[in-house]
């Protein structure tokens, strides 16, 4: 039946066997007893893999049985597939964890031994379906665990160590009674039979012992509160051990769990609670600890705890087939993530998160890091994601919101704190290198790499093309070898990735799609162009990230179901962070981002699970069929998108951010990648045309929430010294129209919106790029400390003169149009007030921009400014091109306008009417061409007369200095340049407007997390004695639970 | 191509009108200050005096060339509205290029000169150009609130953003005026003129009494010159887009004058009985009393009067 | 009363010395900061269980489960119990041992064999 090398019982029998051995070759040579050492390891691999293997082709379960004698009255081991999985796991786990650990065991015979041992404990208890026996191999694990904590004898090792036997001790009390109750109870301790047995199992005694024998494996997953032993184990245990602990130690109690959970049918809930409990919490103290270690451990609690609420919660749910897929993964992620953070975390030998930027020194390592950290925090492609997709789904399809939102919490404090300690990694404080050979490094390498394999196949699973969907992570990491390359050939080579891209990507789309296609592809692809002016630096991560972020923008354009529109959106949403992340001190700035847009991404996972759960299907078209659901849908939707957007009061993201990333990315994300936000909206909403009287309520609010928006946005504009911070928020004022155009949810409306956004894109990158230019030769972002310079920047100054007329509508220029079918729209809709409001916004935006044309480029020059230099080429070349098309578009508004209406008009009826130039609605006209020509014309006037009378008048030049300035001539810039709190008497009246009540709430809301993961930390008060009380108090509460129940 | 060589010579023509009458209003009103006061004044001819005089500089002074530009761009800016503005109704000669674009079109390219004269009076490097900007920047702001919910209660009446169209509505009858059947709106407008004049209460941007701030302190000479043919031009058409809007419009240059003058004389009339509001107050009186009007205006044409 | 104390069975008496003694076992070590005392009450209440384990075993009047033949009439000790006690008692043993060399090394490390010197790490 079963081949007899690879009978899994051999497991066992070879590690009895070595055992003798070990001690005894040990004597003769250290080296030879190190090779049987690895080879038994090797065979428990072989073994597990090939049971692995042969089931997978399709062979039965393997049943071992002991003692020829049948079940339930002899001990019997199974080997499905389920198990073959885990037990090559921990076995792959266990082979890598020894070479890393090898340094230490092979100093002592005894301690290799008790390796193996453990190992072999961890596969006894996968493997044995007898409650016994399980006990058995529980203590035989525990054992070893003792010991191995324990050897290198430091203080803080034998304190852990010691409490860690003190609640082991416990939990294998509540075990062994338990498992004799149900003895007394049943006559039987196989599995099986007990579950055949369940009804003799519902009387006090019986009970009792169910509840026992949970607390018991519970308590080994430590739960929240009963686990800071477990905490002190993981920060102080040799990380060698604390990995496998983690991983191997959880994953077999976690197994015994899942083959116990048909025991504990009325007790699922009390499971999913502590798992859930134990998840949210863990996550919110891991955002107080700067410990490595301990935080790894947070992390594994946590994970942890979301597996065995998974595990209760699908139990419920009778998904068999999405239970494994989510289990599987979840676990497969947590197992290879945690194992390699935790080896790393033992190289890098810096107990203190805020001391880690000696990674940096060390690229290998530091992508690794990276790599796993998102791995961690469950983003893609990793399995975690494609497990956190299926579980929300399912959850939401059974009505667990309550569940679905704890999840998401813990996910994104979990992400949160991950984060901020590859934000201390990156932050310039320690500046001595990390030591560590490639010997070293190996097993963490193979981690990353099974990650990503499983990413992939994970990805196959859910009926995906990995080499599409995934090409961006993909296309970064073949960016990634390129390292050593200087900085041009990066660029050439991103120029020429992305422009192929574009050239195959852009032909197949249409309509909407194509024009998002043109702002994403070609857009980023010119603005690219401008990062070459930096090319003299390494940037050793700035192009496959961009080469990441750009692909991402393109697959979300291909995406035709919520999870591949949701996978690119996470790809962008991971790419431009790390972009940001990359600028000098971006650590808060980009760990705000990561908040937000993860916040941000859930909701969008919340919305989706639950149109799908209305219509069973994930095409982004099934929204047309929705009808229960549709206003929470779009509502969830719409959180997300306006987080992306960002929206007034999530809007906090947003200025740190564009102030610290790289000047040229800034024009990239400001004027590129906000659009992804609107993309969504749009994406979304053509398919729910029908359903628009449902959502007519939120599409009021969330018009007069974007005219809001319009106007805080432009208000707190005016008032910023930082050139990048005012144009930031610039930005949220201009996204404010753009959302406004959408909630009109009328033809005209979305015309609108779209050609606002189009011309979002082109002014916002020609004025970011000419700032980059502005910044690169001034060195500081405080727009009073420059002035003049438009002397020696003139083509900067015209770009961003032509910038600000298009932003702020004065005809002739494209700004104008947007305005005008704003206008209109909004008259057509008799959104009445809403169209003064947004008047008075768009005047509002006239003071910051005169603010920042004059204090920039006009008054005063400095004086160590008198030789700066005009741009770098590259940054000019694609301004003028910008220049050149938005003076096309003027002249010719209806090349935008009509591609614009067309793509819209399939969804909603077009209430424009084209006769040549001219632009007709039911209120207005427009001619745009005739406009410019007559401005163009009108111009000549005063042209011809100022050329006239200089030919007359004897027109000179005069110096700085030479004005009449109250009977006095000034001598100092400083003094004289006009631009320190430029509005301070506007402040005066309206500045109560714009008091930064978004960022005291965020700010303080995050204060309450760190405060709240303080209080709940309380219970850890590193006494032994204290965490026994809690033990026995939690089976105490788990009882009273059980009976209340 | 003759229709066009035509329009651009009618244009012209509406050009030559518009700057001899603003700058004799602006004259008259001087003149009216300096009786009121009990001085004589200037003569009437005064202003056509002062262009000539700035024309003929030999000299002056350039800080560069968007410097040089600024009053080309003040100009031009004038001269735009009013081509965008229809002056006469029912009179193709007065009709300028109105065909061009809707009231929108007007109320956005009012800011083109504006625009144009702060970059250039920026490269000066006179910290009072700035200033003087900024205030008159915050003051549009908010006077264009109210005059916006006064222009958004039209649209609703008139159901259209065609300024002739909407002066056609008003004719027949002086009961026909938008005075008389919305009158909030035209209060809301008038009150925002007062800050579109720039008289007191609302002058602090030019300060013309004291210390010259604002954009004009550096240009001399020619540059000069053009900005008082233009403060002729352009005052005198924001005269005629309120004629047009609130009060029926004109179907004749005496109608036309007259109406002209009357709506001008209110903002001289308040502007001799008040003191100077500084900016912050100014701010804050157009979003009080005059935007509530406003939306008032909005609110009883979308729900009563229809 | 009393009576009726003296005729309770054997193995009910077993049973509840045995949670008795788990008792004491658990109270020696949430109450004794010395770490052999915590030791010692591990061991009893170790000790407690295996009594326990014994008693559930046990029926009362029932021989010892070695068959021969096959009379019905026979009431057998499960055997069982008593198979685990074996093994139970056998890893209380390594665990107990675990222990005391921790305390051991604890003593070695820090001098002291107060657990409130084991508090070094928290939160």
């Amino acid at each position: 039946m079963v081949n007899s090398l690879t009978n899994p019982l051999n497991i066992i029998i070879i590690t009895l066997l070595s055992s003798f051995l070990l001690p005894l070759i040990y004597q003769k040579s250290e080296q030879r007893a190190v090779n049987l050492f690895f080879a038994v390891l090797a065979a428990f691999v072989v073994i597990s893999l090939s049971g692995y293997l042969q089931l997978l082709s399709g062979l039965p379960t393997i049943e071992v049985l002991t003692a020829g004698i049948e079940p339930p009255f002899s001990i019997n081991l199974r080997f499905g597939i389920e198990e073959a999985f885990v037990t090559l796991a921990i076995n792959v786990a266990a082979l890598l964890g020894a070479w890393y650990l090898l340094p230490h065991l092979k100093t002592n015979a005894p301690l290799m031994l008790l390796f193996l041992i453990w190992i072999m404990g961890m596969n006894g208890m996968v493997m044995t379906r007898d409650l016994f026996n399980l006990f058995i191999f529980v203590e035989i694990t525990a054992i070893s665990t003792f010991v191995l904590i324990g050897f290198n004898r430091h203080n803080e090792t034998l304190s852990a160590g010691f409490k860690y036997i003190l609640a082991g001790s416990l939990a294998s009390s509540f075990l062994l009674l338990g498992t004799m109750l149900l003895y007394f109870q049943t006559g039987t301790l196989n599995i099986d039979d007990l579950v055949a047995h369940q009804s003799l199992l519902t009387g006090p005694i019986g009970t009792a012992g169910l509840v026992l024998i949970m607390t018991a494996i519970l308590i080994e997953l430590k739960p929240y509160p009963a686990n800071g032993w477990g905490l002190d184990v993981y920060q102080a245990a040799p990380t060698g051990v604390s990995a496998l602990i983690s991983v191997g130690v959880s994953a077999s109690y976690l197994f015994a769990l899942y083959k116990l959970l048909p025991l504990f049918d009325t007790l699922l809930p009390l499971i999913a609670i502590a798992g859930g409990l134990t998840f949210v919490m863990s996550n919110f103290m891991g955002l107080k600890q700067n410990q490595a270690t301990r935080l790894l451990g947070y992390s594994s609690v946590g994970q942890v705890g979301l597996l065995v609420m998974a595990l209760a919660l699908l139990s419920q749910t009778n998904q068999a087939d999405h239970y494994l897929l989510i289990a599987g993964g979840l676990f497969i992620n947590h197992f290879l993530a945690k194992a390699g953070l935790f080896w790393l975390a033992g190289l890098a030998a810096e107990k203190d998160i805020k001391h880690w930027s000696h990674l940096k020194q060390h690229p290998v390592i530091f992508v690794l890091f990276v790599v796993l950290l998102a791995a961690l925090a469950g983003l893609p492609p990793f399995p975690a994601f494609w497990a956190k997709w299926a579980l929300v789904h399912t959850l939401v399809e059974s009505q667990h919101y309550i569940w679905v939102g704890c999840i998401l919490l813990g996910s994104l404090l979990e992400a949160v704190y991950l984060f901020r300690w590859y934000g201390y990694a990156k932050s310039k404080t320690n500046e001595t290198a990390i030591v560590c050979q490639a010997r070293q490094t190996f097993p963490i390498k193979l981690m990353v790499a099974l990650l990503l394999l499983c990413g992939h196949a994970m990805a196959i699973n859910f009926g995906l093309q990995p080499e599409r969907v995934l090409l961006p992570v993909y296309a970064a990491l073949a960016m990634l070898l390129l390292h050593k390359q200087p900085s041009y050939t990066k660029a050439l080579v991103t120029l020429l990735i992305t422009g192929i891209f574009t050239l195959q990507v852009l032909p197949t789309l249409t309509g909407l799609s194509w024009i998002f296609g043109m702002i994403f592809l070609v857009g980023s692809w010119v603005l690219t162009i401008g990062s070459l002016y930096k090319g003299t630096e390494q940037r050793p991560s700035y192009y496959p990230l961009l080469v990441m972020l750009i692909l991402s923008l393109g697959s979300l354009l291909l995406a035709t179901t919520t999870l591949e529109f949701f996978l690119a959106w996470e790809f962008m949403t991971v790419s431009s962070y790390l972009m940001v992340s990359l600028g000098k001190n971006a650590e808060k700035s980009s760990l705000q981002y990561l908040a937000f847009s993860l916040a941000g991404a859930f909701f969008i996972l919340a919305g989706f699970a639950l149109a799908y759960s209305e219509t069973h299907s994930m095409q982004l078209s099934s929204f047309a069929q929705l009808a229960e659901h549709t206003v929470m849908i779009i509502t969830l939707l719409l959180f997300g998108f306006l987080i992306k957007l960002g929206g007034l009061g999530v809007h906090v993201w947003l200025p740190g951010v564009y102030t610290d990333t790289d000047d040229d990315f800034t024009a990239i994300m400001s004027s590129i990648v906000s659009k992804a936000g609107l993309f969504g909206l749009f994406a979304v909403g053509i398919h729910i045309t029908t359903q628009f009287n449902d959502i007519e309520a939120l599409m009021f609010v969330l018009g007069w929430f974007g005219l809001v928006m319009a106007l805080a946005g432009a208000l707190m504009a005016v008032f910023q010294e930082d050139v990048k911070k005012l144009l930031a928020y610039s930005s949220v004022g201009q996204m404010g129209y753009i959302i406004t155009g959408f909630a009109l949810t009328s033809h005209m409306g979305w015309v609108a919106s779209m050609y606002l956004a189009v011309n979002h894109v082109l002014y916002k990158g020609l004025i970011f790029l000419a700032i980059a230019g502005v910044l690169y030769r001034t060195n500081t972002r405080l727009m009073y400390k420059m002035g003049g310079l438009i002397k020696n920047m003139p083509i900067s100054f015209v770009s961003v003169m032509i910038g600000i007329i298009a932003i702020s509508g004065v005809p002739p220029l494209l700004g104008f149009g947007g305005k005008w079918m704003m206008y209109n729209a909004l008259v057509e809709k008799g959104w009445y007030l809403q169209t003064a409001m947004a008047f008075f916004a768009s005047a509002v935006a006239f003071l910051y921009l005169f603010r920042l044309i004059h204090t920039v480029f006009l008054g005063q020059q400095k004086t160590e400014h008198a030789d700066i230099k005009e741009a770098p080429i590259t940054l000019l070349i694609p301004q003028v091109f910008i220049m050149v098309i938005i003076l096309a578009f003027s002249m010719f508004p209806h090349v935008l306008i009509e591609p614009l209406s067309t793509a819209i008009s399939p969804y909603i009826a077009s209430t424009i009417t084209w006769t040549g130039h001219l632009l007709e609605t039911k209120q207005g006209y427009w001619n745009g061409f005739m406009v410019m020509n007559v401005v163009a014309g009108i111009f000549l006037v005063p042209l011809f007369i100022l050329w006239m009378l200089s030919k007359v008048t004897n027109i000179q030049p005069v110096k700085q200095f030479n004005i009449v300035f109250a009977a006095e001539r000034p001598e100092s810039p400083e003094t004289t340049h006009y631009a320190y709190n430029f509005y301070a008497f506007y402040e005066k009246a309206l500045g109560f407007l714009v008091k930064p009540n978004a960022i005291h709430f965020w700010d303080a809301s995050a204060e309450w997390a760190h405060s709240f993961g303080a209080a709940l930390r309380r219970f850890y008060t590193g006494n032994g004695q204290t965490y026994m009380a809690i033990i026995l108090m939690y089976l105490g509460i788990i009882y009273l639970s059980m009976r209340a129940i | 191509m003759d229709i066009w060589i035509s329009k651009i010579g009618y244009y012209f023509l509406n050009v030559g009108i518009v700057l001899v009458y603003g700058l004799l209003l602006g004259a008259f009103i001087a003149k009216t200050m300096a009786r009121v006061q009990g001085r004589i004044g200037i003569p009437i001819y005064q202003p056509f005096i002062d262009i000539l005089k700035t024309f003929t500089k030999r000299q002056a002074i350039s800080h560069g060339i968007m410097f040089n530009l600024g009053p080309a761009f003040r100009l031009a800016g004038g001269l735009g509205t009013l081509a965008f503005i229809p002056v006469i109704y029912g009179n193709e000669m007065f009709s300028n290029f109105s065909a061009a674009g809707d009231l929108l079109l007007v109320m956005y390219f009012i800011f083109f000169g504006q625009l144009g004269m702060a970059l250039g009076s920026g490269e000066s490097g006179h910290p009072y150009a700035a200033m003087g900007i900024g205030r008159g920047l915050a003051q549009m702001t908010a006077y264009e609130v109210p005059f916006t919910l006064a222009v958004v209660a039209i649209f609703i009446q008139y159901d259209t953003s065609s300024i002739t169209e909407i002066v056609a509505a008003q004719q027949g009858s002086i009961w026909n005026w938008t005075l008389f059947t919305n009158p909030l709106a035209v209060i809301a407008a008038m009150i925002a003129f007062l800050g579109m004049a720039a008289y007191p209460p609302f002058d602090v941007a030019m300060a013309p009494n004291e210390i010259p701030i604002g954009p004009p302190t550096e240009f001399h000479s020619h540059f000069l010159s053009m900005m008082q043919m233009n403060r002729a031009i352009f005052a005198g058409a924001k005269l005629i887009l309120f004629m047009n809007l609130f009060f029926g419009g004109a179907t004749g240059l005496i109608e036309l004058v007259f109406k002209t003058w009357a709506i001008y004389m209110v903002a001289i009339l308040v502007g001799a009985a008040f003191p100077r509001f500084r900016t912050e107050q100014a701010v804050r009186f157009f979003l009080g009393v005059p935007m509530l009007i406003g939306i008032a205006s909005v609110l009883y044409i979308q729900y009563w009067a229809q | 009363m009393f009576q009726d104390l003296l005729n309770t069975p054997l193995s009910t008496v077993v049973l509840i010395t045995g949670f008795i003694l788990v008792l004491i076992g658990l109270w020696g070590m949430l109450m004794h900061k010395n770490i052999i005392r915590i030791i010692v009450g591990f061991t009893l209440m170790d000790t407690g269980i295996h009594m326990v384990m014994v008693a559930i075993g046990y029926l009362t009047g029932g021989k010892a489960p070695i068959i021969e033949g096959a009379n019905k009439n026979i009431v057998y000790v499960d055997p069982v119990p008593s198979a685990l006690v074996l093994t139970s008692i056998v890893i209380g043993l390594g665990i107990t041992a675990i222990m005391l060399s921790y305390a051991i090394q604890i003593h070695k490390a820090k001098k002291s064999l107060s657990i409130d010197d084991c508090a070094e790490m928290k939160w």
